[in-house]
């Protein structure tokens, strides 16, 4: 179904985007990316955003997790206007609210599965003890609680993800941004970690946003909105 | 896992490259330590508080001109002067050219009160002085000469002129103890051995060494005494010991120059080497600091867990660095403390452990926060695109 508007449907918006704009600028010349985005998003919502590369997808994702700044309109996101927020106030807003899934996984190669999905409670003033029994769950909760001790050389692509996946919900946060997650994984493992985040969308509720070229990765989610050359064509509500 | 051990496993990640700027770190550091302690031996030679009121008078044209003995009555009638001692450099060996140490003919009368300090006066007995007195073929040694050659009191020690024509065989009636171990590698033996057994010598010495009451009073009586001996066939040249003991320290040219030379040169390689490394190691890392940044780190706590890293890395070569300078201080004291008694109390001191040390951190925090700082600064989604 193609969508007049950008209205996602009931629910309580977990994110609002008013007019929101992003340029570049390259010398005195400037390039906009993104112009005019205006959305929101329900709590609980899993969306994929697709385009053609430079259609300002990841932009937009980056400004949704609060890594980078509009230069014009405004985002709440999780119940906080990001504008108002300093870089430090925006850094803690990160850790409580928003887990990170990269398409390169990108754990820390000297730290073992434990201490990278235990990283980010190092900020949360969690004593040894609270540490230890969510990096349990969220291991377990990816199927990894047998590779704890093994580093990332040691796992396959398929079981990095899974780990970075469980860093990334450790701390139990409202939103999940995925930056193409199965770009680096062979069909069967892609499989495996989408079916994985479809689980934290529909049995914890985690609202889920997603950067995909990838038409089947997209068909996981509940939401495909397109975008080209920075603002939205259309968004495409998923028939499971 | 808490922060230390965070900031110790991002260090291990590279283990040849920790342990090659460790390394470098070690020997820079054991280098400025052993040099700057050089120095300050050297400053400790010619600044010996000891010798403030000690004046030395030599032959004008040098150590190897004799002046007459009867000097000495002259320096004695100076209201200003304490006590006077005749003494010449012997130069001679025991039993191999190699053993060499300090050995000089003395004037047995006024040795321990002119010296009383290097003596270690108060440990001392009359008893054992008058012993000394008594043979006129006995001499005093040091504890440390005595012990490197296992001498007692009582053991005769056959000692070969290299200078005069002479051996005396002479006995220990005296082992020393001195505050300072260079004071302690030294024998004296009676000045009449000297006179008597090398005929030129009669009459004759090489310097007096004279104690002052009052170290005020020596700049007065320098002057005095070289004017009172002006013109005459034996002209003086009278200094205080500090100045007596620069002139030795002078024949190595200007080593203060040279040391520090040395060190701005080391320090500013390390410097250099320390910063490329830290900036290649963090260059290396700019994604995992966006990803940390992006977990909600912020950019002080990640430049605070860089700066950590920098300062652990550096402290640890600065540590080992002086701790091997403490050992190599050992091994020179030993060497070369014979051969040059000054080395005997080379050390290395509180206060350049204490110097090496900040250096060390100053230079961890100069290397590393420019790049860390740097990377803090650089935008997430710019660290997140970058390649390694």
């Amino acid at each position: 179904m193609t969508a007049d508007r950008f209205d996602l449907g009931g629910g309580e918006p977990i994110i609002t985007l008013r007019d929101v704009a992003k340029s570049y600028w390259r010398g005195a010349q400037e390039i906009p990316v993104l112009q005019g985005i205006d959305i929101e998003i329900p709590a609980g919502s899993y969306i994929a955003l697709m385009g053609p590369s430079g259609s300002g997808k990841t932009t937009l994702l980056n400004l949704i997790a609060g890594i980078d700044r509009p230069t014009g309109g405004s985002l709440e996101v999780c119940g906080h206007e990001l504008n108002g927020l300093d870089d430090d106030e925006l850094a803690s807003w990160r850790n409580a609210h928003v887990g990170f899934i990269f398409q390169n996984y990108n754990l820390v190669p000297v730290l073992n599965a434990f201490e990278n999905v235990e990283l980010p409670l190092l900020l949360t003033g969690a004593g040894r003890r609270e540490r230890r029994e969510r990096v349990g769950q969220a291991l377990a909760l990816v199927n990894l609680a047998d590779q704890m001790w093994s580093y990332p050389r040691q796992l396959s692509g398929g079981q990095e993800q899974r780990v970075a996946i469980a860093r990334a919900i450790v701390t139990d946060p409202d939103l999940l941004v995925a930056d193409e997650p199965t770009g680096a994984l062979d069909a069967k493992n892609a499989e495996e970690v989408l079916a994985l985040m479809e689980r934290l969308n529909t049995e914890l509720g985690k609202t889920i946003v997603m950067v995909t070229h990838d038409p089947k990765a997209a068909h996981h989610a509940r939401h495909q909105i397109h975008l080209e050359k920075g603002v939205f064509d259309r968004t495409v509500e998923v028939n499971r | 896992m808490r922060w230390l051990a965070l900031i110790w496993k991002s260090l291990m990640r590279s283990k040849r490259r920790t342990l090659l700027i460790v390394g470098s770190l070690v020997l820079s550091v054991f280098t400025v330590a052993v040099l700057q302690s050089l120095l300050t031996t050297l400053d400790a030679v010619t600044n010996n508080p000891n010798s403030s009121n000690r004046l030395v008078v030599r032959h004008k044209s040098g150590l190897t001109q004799m002046l007459p003995r009867s000097y000495e009555a002259y320096l004695r009638q100076q209201p200003e002067v304490e006590t006077v001692c005749a003494i010449q450099w012997f130069g001679g060996y025991y039993q191999d050219p190699r053993n060499f140490f300090a050995n000089f003919a003395s004037d047995e009368t006024t040795l321990f009160q002119t010296f009383r300090e290097e003596f270690g006066i108060s440990g001392i007995t009359e008893a054992q002085i008058k012993d000394y007195l008594r043979d006129g073929a006995g001499c005093i040694v040091g504890e440390s000469l005595a012990k490197k050659n296992g001498w007692k009191v009582g053991d005769v020690v056959p000692l070969t002129g290299t200078i005069f024509p002479i051996s005396p065989r002479l006995t220990i009636r005296l082992i020393f103890r001195s505050p300072k171990p260079s004071d302690e590698n030294v024998l004296h033996f009676h000045y009449k051995v000297l006179e008597e057994g090398v005929p030129r010598m009669k009459g004759l010495v090489g310097s007096f060494w004279a104690r002052t009451r009052r170290s005020e009073d020596i700049p007065r009586l320098i002057e005095r005494v070289d004017r009172h001996f002006a013109n005459s066939a034996y002209e003086t040249l009278t200094e205080t010991e500090n100045a007596f003991n620069l002139s030795f320290v002078r024949m190595l040219g200007n080593i203060g120059a040279i040391i520090q030379g040395i060190t701005a040169a080391v320090v500013v390689a390390i410097v250099i080497v320390t910063g490329n490394t830290m900036a290649t190691a963090i260059r290396e890392r700019a994604t995992e600091i966006a990803v940390f940044r992006a977990m909600g780190f912020s950019a002080g706590r990640v430049l605070v867990l860089l700066l950590s890293e920098g300062v652990l890395l550096v402290g640890a070569g600065g540590l080992f660095g002086v701790m091997l300078a403490h050992l190599a201080a050992g091994g020179i004291r030993g060497s070369l403390g014979a051969a040059m008694p000054f080395f005997a109390d080379f050390a290395i001191l509180p206060h350049t452990v204490f110097a090496c040390l900040a250096g060390a951190l100053a230079i961890g925090m100069l290397a590393t926060f420019i790049p860390a700082y740097a990377a803090t600064r650089r935008p997430i989604t710019d660290g997140l695109k970058a390649v390694g």
